[in-house]
């Protein structure tokens, strides 16, 4: 049963977080305007059928507003939050130079992405144990090479608090 | 915690205007790309805000950029307008910067361009005509 539609690759989560242009902060809104017929909005239609889901998935607070055949060039325009403007033009240039292109100027670079991982990591430790949510383990049984868990293998009588209290009432 | 600018978490919007029934406001409303859980597509959410748009320059159908107000300005105003992006029946393309309409731009146009041989030679007899001449009194 193959999924509906024309690229329904495009709808997959695999899909959208391979996505490579995390915007800088200061990013808030990006407008695509292209042109439904032409050979010079190629590039640019590929970009927004390709491309915007991915981008609009790794930034969810960027506002990202397309508009259709309203000027005969195709752009891209970014609204950043020190009320700079930059324009991006598109005409003649495929899918990939364009994502290229943006990741270079308003993109985090691999460096800052690194940074952050890190600092993400700093705040969890990853030696205790705890729920799912904030800890990697919950239980020393699940780790190889422990005490698995009683729940499944019961204990060996000696380690069993009965056994240890009944030992220690008769000396 | 000090805060700059914006009471609201929308520091800087486009959206198109909708409404400008109001003195100094305009309504817009703003589309987002939300990203539906099942079907893993995104489709645009709208929302309207109210902006403040002191001389009534907006019309309705005008993309507009708002910049959100340091506080609020009345219960549902938080946002100013910035710029008008694109004018509404005069848009003007930011690459060439030569007023366009759709996919064609407006200034190329010139009338004598588009007549043909036929069409001029009527026009000038109809000039003939028009000619007045003090004779014919």
């Amino acid at each position: 049963m193959p999924m509906k539609g024309r690229f329904p690759i495009r709808r997959t989560l695999q899909y959208l977080s391979q996505g490579d242009v995390i915007f800088k902060s200061s990013v808030k809104v990006m407008t695509v305007n292209y042109n439904t017929a032409g050979e010079l909005s190629e590039g640019a239609r590929k970009f927004v059928f390709f491309n915007i889901p991915q981008i609009q998935y790794k930034n969810p607070w960027v506002q990202i507003m397309l508009f259709r055949n309203m000027t005969p060039s195709p752009f891209l325009r970014f609204y950043l939050d020190t009320g700079e403007q930059v324009l991006v033009d598109v005409e003649d240039k495929t899918n990939k130079e364009i994502t290229e292109h943006i990741k270079k100027i308003l993109g985090k670079s691999k460096e800052t992405l690194e940074k952050e991982e890190r600092e993400r990591k700093k705040l969890s430790h990853p030696a205790t144990f705890g729920p799912k949510k904030y800890h990697l383990r919950e239980c020393m049984c699940e780790i190889e090479g422990q005490v698995p868990c009683p729940a499944f293998v019961p204990l060996p009588k000696e380690m069993r608090g009965k056994y240890k209290a009944a030992m220690k009432n008769e000396a | 915690m000090s805060v700059p600018r914006g009471a609201v978490h929308a520091k800087w919007i486009v959206g198109k205007v909708i409404g400008t029934k109001m003195q100094k406001t305009a309504k817009v409303r703003v589309t987002r790309l939300v990203l539906d859980p099942y079907l893993l597509k995104f489709f645009n959410k709208r929302k309207t805000y109210f902006a403040h748009d002191p001389l009534q320059q907006c019309v309705v159908g005008d993309i507009v950029l708002l910049k959100a107000l340091p506080e609020r300005r009345s219960k549902h105003v938080k946002h100013e307008l910035a710029e008008i992006v694109f004018k509404v029946g005069n848009v003007i393309d930011p690459i060439t910067g030569k007023p366009c309409a759709g996919t064609r731009f407006l200034e190329n146009q010139s009338d004598s361009e588009n007549l043909t041989e036929a069409d001029t030679t009527y026009l000038s007899e109809k000039l003939q005509e028009l000619k007045v001449c003090s004779t014919d009194k």
